[in-house]
């Protein structure tokens, strides 16, 4: 078990987190200059929190009131850095060697090979980093990470510096990495799909403080507020009053709009009369139907961009005041429907797919 | 003979034990400015590279009052009984604190170059400050540190103003070759001093021949290799132990 309190103050920018890992993937999900980075350089003892406790296993690494400080090479943490740091000067095989420490040369050279077995890197251990692909330099990277046995493993954006192929082929192999590694790992990244495939749990960073930790399921299905919810990919928001609350399910005014928007309350416990709370729909979730309904909302085509396999559209609802709400729709180009800017459609917003955000 | 062979012998001596204390020095220091973040850092950064900037006299001369009767060292080594002023060591301190800015320069700059990241996994991966320094940052700075000792020891060898001033002109025992070469033109001795020019000259163009081969291209750098010719590589072969436990 992992357990993290960190607090370091810079000027204009403050890290204060607290969070735990134990024995899963976590997932630090956060835009550039959230405190990713820095709470995983914290947590490997390379830059020193103002305050706080860092306690790994059964060893305390950090902890501020007792004056607890133990230097990096002592806490046994392996570091995959976003460039890699790979030693330009060794070979691959050498790199990985680095860091095993008390052992004899057999014993060595046998970790370096289960290791190039593990990490699909055969016949490469002779090469130098530059001779490497991105890649492989990454695979060399995570074997020397792990050689010294560490507790857990930090992963810092491992996959920002790869094209889409590499970068899922690596993925598997970092999903592959559990039969072999039992310790703890964190991966930071700024991409959610990422952390949601690699991840059991994610923690949202937001201006150096963590907005949501959660089982990712929980995270994209219930976001705490609006910057997690945009995180987490919902492109759509309307805020409105609650109006009726009857058998989980809610009914929200939308001023504008000239029916109630019916939503599942999902969880929600806490809900009142009179509220007033911002509703959030994914554009994949929003269909395209051919009558008017319950929760259907006619909207003007504005603009289509054609995905791969969707096409994304900006539809301007129509309102009965000075209100105006853009929907971003993403339908599958199988059931898209024949589009012509212009034209009014009939959107359905899913009672059950939509999120209630209450800050 | 000896009036060539002992200048060659004295500046011999001279610059090999200069250029090891510039080397261990040079490298000391760099390595803490490299990574000091402190306010006096422009301070001690001048005070390193100041020799370079004022003219030889002058730093011989600050020398001479330092280690003389009435300077802070002088009067230090005086309760030892020994002085070092007009002596070989004084060839020594001079031709050291005018190669010492060309060493520290060097190896500051490329041991700033040295991405801290990779020195940081080296620390995660159990490295101490020393192993990081002569595993990582020494080998990947080591085109630049060999630069500023190949620099300084040309430097050394050229050291004329601040040993003249410290360790005067005694023959067989502080003239160094250029201190000779000055006299023996003052003297109107042309054939001395030819011949301890073309020594000069074999020094000089042996110890470029000597950087070229050190600096020759690894296996390493980009490109095919042939994964045996790695134990040629003279930067791994110094470094054979790494894997060994320790």
């Amino acid at each position: 078990m992992l357990k993290v309190e960190i607090n370091r103050t810079l000027s204009g920018f403050k890290l204060d987190v607290a969070f735990s890992v134990n024995g899963e993937v976590l997932g630090i999900l956060g835009p550039s200059g959230s405190g990713k980075t820095m709470t995983l350089l914290c947590i490997a003892g390379l830059i020193h929190p103002d305050k706080g406790f860092i306690q790994l296993n059964d060893r305390v690494l950090f902890d501020s009131s007792r004056k607890v400080n133990l230097p990096p090479k002592d806490r046994n943490v392996g570091f995959v850095f976003q460039n890699y740091a790979l030693f330009p000067h060794l070979s691959a095989g050498k790199n990985i060697a680095y860091g095993i420490r008390n052992r004899s040369r057999e014993e060595v050279n046998h970790r370096v090979q289960v290791l190039i077995k593990n990490m699909d890197l055969d016949g490469l251990q002779n090469r130098y980093p530059q001779q490497l692909s991105a890649g492989q330099q990454q695979r060399v990277a995570v074997a020397r990470a792990l050689a010294p046995e560490p507790e857990i493993l930090l992963l810092d954006e491992p996959f920002s510096a790869l094209d889409s192929l590499t970068k899922e082929q690596l993925e598997m192999q970092i999903l592959d990495l559990r039969q072999f590694y039992k310790g703890h790992i964190i991966l930071v990244t700024h991409d959610l799909a990422e952390a949601y495939r690699l991840s059991s749990r994610i923690a949202v960073y937001d201006a150096g403080k963590i907005a949501q930790c959660d089982l990712k399921e929980k995270l994209i299905s219930s976001p705490v507020n609006q910057k997690v919810a945009r995180i987490t990919r919902f492109r759509n928001f309307m805020d409105g009053v609650i109006t009726d609350i009857k058998d989980k399910q809610v009914s929200v005014t939308v001023p504008g709009l000239g029916t109630n928007v019916r939503v599942a309350a999902n969880g929600h416990r806490n809900l009142a009369l009179n509220q007033h709370i911002t509703l959030g729909v994914r554009s994949e979730h929003i269909q395209s139907v051919t009558s008017p309904g319950q929760n259907t909302f006619q909207g003007i085509l504005s603009s289509s961009v054609e995905n791969l396999a969707s096409i994304n559209c900006y539809f301007d609802l129509k309102t009965n005041s000075d209100n105006c709400y853009r929907l971003e729709a993403a339908f599958p180009k199988a059931v898209a429907p024949s589009l012509s800017d212009g034209m009014s459609y009939y959107l359905y917003l899913p009672p059950e797919q939509m999120v209630i955000i209450t800050n | 003979m000896n009036e060539y062979l002992s200048p060659l012998w004295i500046s011999l001596k001279t610059v090999l034990v200069t250029t090891a204390i510039t080397f261990v020095l040079g490298i000391a220091a760099a390595r803490w400015m490299s990574r000091y973040k402190g306010k006096f850092k422009p301070v001690i950064d001048g005070a390193f590279i100041l020799p370079l900037v004022l003219p030889p006299t002058v730093v011989g001369f600050g020398l001479l009052l330092s280690m003389g009767k009435h300077g802070w060292i002088g009067k230090f080594l005086a309760l030892f009984h020994t002085s070092v002023v007009f002596s070989w060591p004084a060839t020594v301190i001079a031709a050291a604190v005018m190669s010492f800015p060309l060493m520290y320069m060097t190896t500051r700059g490329a041991f700033e170059q040295v991405d801290i990241n990779i020195e940081d996994a080296a620390r995660t991966l159990g490295a101490g400050e020393w192993k990081v320094l002569y595993s990582v940052t020494l080998p990947m700075a080591w085109p630049g540190v060999l630069a500023g000792t190949i620099l300084s020891f040309a430097r050394s060898l050229g050291e004329f103003g601040a040993t003249l001033m410290l360790a005067g002109n005694i023959p067989g025992k502080t003239t160094t070759i250029p201190v000779a070469i000055y006299f023996a033109i003052v003297d109107g001795n042309m054939k001395e001093a030819d011949i301890l020019i073309i020594i000069v000259l074999c020094i000089a163009l042996a110890s470029l021949a000597l950087l070229a081969y050190l600096k020759k291209p690894k296996p390493r750098d980009r490109g095919l290799i042939a994964a045996n010719t790695v134990s040629s590589d003279i930067l791994s072969a110094g470094r054979k132990g790494d894997t060994r436990p320790g």
